[in-house]
């Protein structure tokens, strides 16, 4: 009750206050609400979802956006309130959404057929990756985080994250290469 | 650097500009083309991962964000308002219970004649049935009256004692002005049969239906009033 008199007292810095950290959350959610809602996708594999995690991602975010000092530490910021958003959502639902076979990746590339067949075939690969190659590969890629901050980030030491990196590329890479064969055994 | 050490780097970060790193990558043109195959991986590796994002999606962000601005502002101010309300409560009630204590009406009625002075300065001449009728305006069961004319009364209005309606009446006695009060009884009162202060004395005494008390300059007055109200006043 004190404090929401002091606050009246203080009502004009207050408001200013407010004016600033809502400019500040527009920023961020225009320059990285693309990043994150990927980010949640690759890790989820359900466009809904991702939708519902990046949500939740941005409100959290903005009732704690006063704890984000560093404007540069913003992604990694917002990437580790969503990962955790995204392991609360098992704690909540004993329901493994990267378990479900993601036969369904969304047809959303135009371009000629032969390049658009090995994006298809390449976004399977990535959605079928253990999610613990699958997520250092997303924060390289997307995230366009070094291997140091990617080791922060998954708490692990640099080396396992450079050693899952490097298996992630390689099974990426083995399924381009024979694409056909695969297929012909498939068949 | 050996080969196994850059094949493992140029897999685990094919855009690395790490100087050691690009002058191993710039050693032989088999790791050139080993190099510029694994950057290849890693566009089409990054195209594949730019899936569509909601084109709404910012816009959505905002509006949920802006919501539960809202809200959280509202339970705010609903907060306050419950504070404020609770506060308020708390004063009503504790001011009603303060006016329920018990009742010193010498004290009282002695401050009432100091506060009211121009009381003791007026002649309005009042007759007996305006005071009746004044008396039976007030807040009691009972039917209070004068019979008959109690000497001359200057003044006579409605006062408050405590929260209990009563009536203030000026009166002639046998030498001076004498205050009279009559209170319609109260559990809550105490009545003091003599009080006084340095320049009043009063008396108390009590009634059917009410205490009365008078406040004169001296003895003599108080009980002369007394007198004539115990004749008329029933």
């Amino acid at each position: 009750m004190f404090d929401s008199w002091r606050n009246k007292k203080s009502s004009s810095t207050v408001s200013s206050d407010m004016v600033s950290k809502q400019r500040r959350y527009d920023s961020l959610v225009r320059a990285l609400h693309t990043d994150i809602y990927r980010y949640a996708y690759w890790l989820c594999g359900d466009k809904h979802v991702a939708e519902d995690i990046t949500q939740e991602t941005f409100l959290r975010a903005w009732r704690s956006l006063d704890s984000l000092k560093d404007e540069k530490a913003a992604k990694a910021w917002l990437i580790t309130i969503l990962r955790r958003e995204n392991a609360r959502r098992f704690e909540r639902k004993q329901f493994n959404y990267s378990d479900v076979e993601q036969e369904f990746i969304e047809d959303t590339f135009s371009g000629s057929t032969e390049d658009h067949a090995e994006q298809h075939l390449l976004q399977r690969q990535i959605s079928k990756l253990e999610l613990e190659y699958r997520e250092p590969l997303l924060l390289q890629v997307i995230g366009g985080f070094s291997g140091e901050e990617i080791a922060k980030i998954l708490d692990l030491n640099r080396n396992t994250v450079m050693t899952r990196l490097f298996r992630a590329r390689n099974q990426l890479k083995d399924v381009l290469e024979q694409p056909t064969i695969r297929g012909q055994s498939n068949g | 650097m050996d080969e196994l050490k850059f094949r493992r780097q140029a897999y685990g970060e094919p855009n690395n500009q790490d100087p050691e790193f690009l002058q191993a990558a710039m050693e032989s043109a088999e790791r050139e083309a080993f190099l510029n195959d694994l950057k290849g991986l890693d566009n089409k590796i990054e195209n594949a991962l730019k899936i569509d994002v909601p084109d709404d999606l910012a816009a959505k962000l905002l509006l949920r964000q802006q919501l539960q601005h809202h809200h959280s502002q509202r339970r705010r101010t609903g907060f306050a308002f419950a504070m404020v309300a609770s506060v308020a409560f708390l004063a009503g009630i504790t001011f009603t219970l303060l006016r329920m204590g018990p009742v010193d009406l010498g004290q009282h009625a002695l401050a009432h004649v100091y506060h009211e002075d121009k009381a003791l300065h007026v002649d309005q001449n009042v007759q007996y049935q305006d005071v009746n009728f004044q008396l039976a305006s007030l807040n009691s069961s009972s039917n209070m009256k004068f019979t008959q004319q109690p000497g001359k009364v200057f003044y006579s209005t409605y006062c408050d004692f405590q929260g209990v309606q009563s009536l203030h009446l000026v009166m002639q006695g046998e030498s001076g002005k004498v205050t009279l009060f009559i209170v319609p009884l109260e559990d809550r009162m105490v009545l003091d049969e003599a009080f006084a202060d340095n320049k009043y004395k009063g008396m108390g005494f009590e009634t059917d239906n009410a205490y009365m008390l008078l406040v004169g300059e001296g003895a003599e007055d108080l009980n002369y009033v007394k007198n004539e109200i115990k004749q008329t006043f029933i």
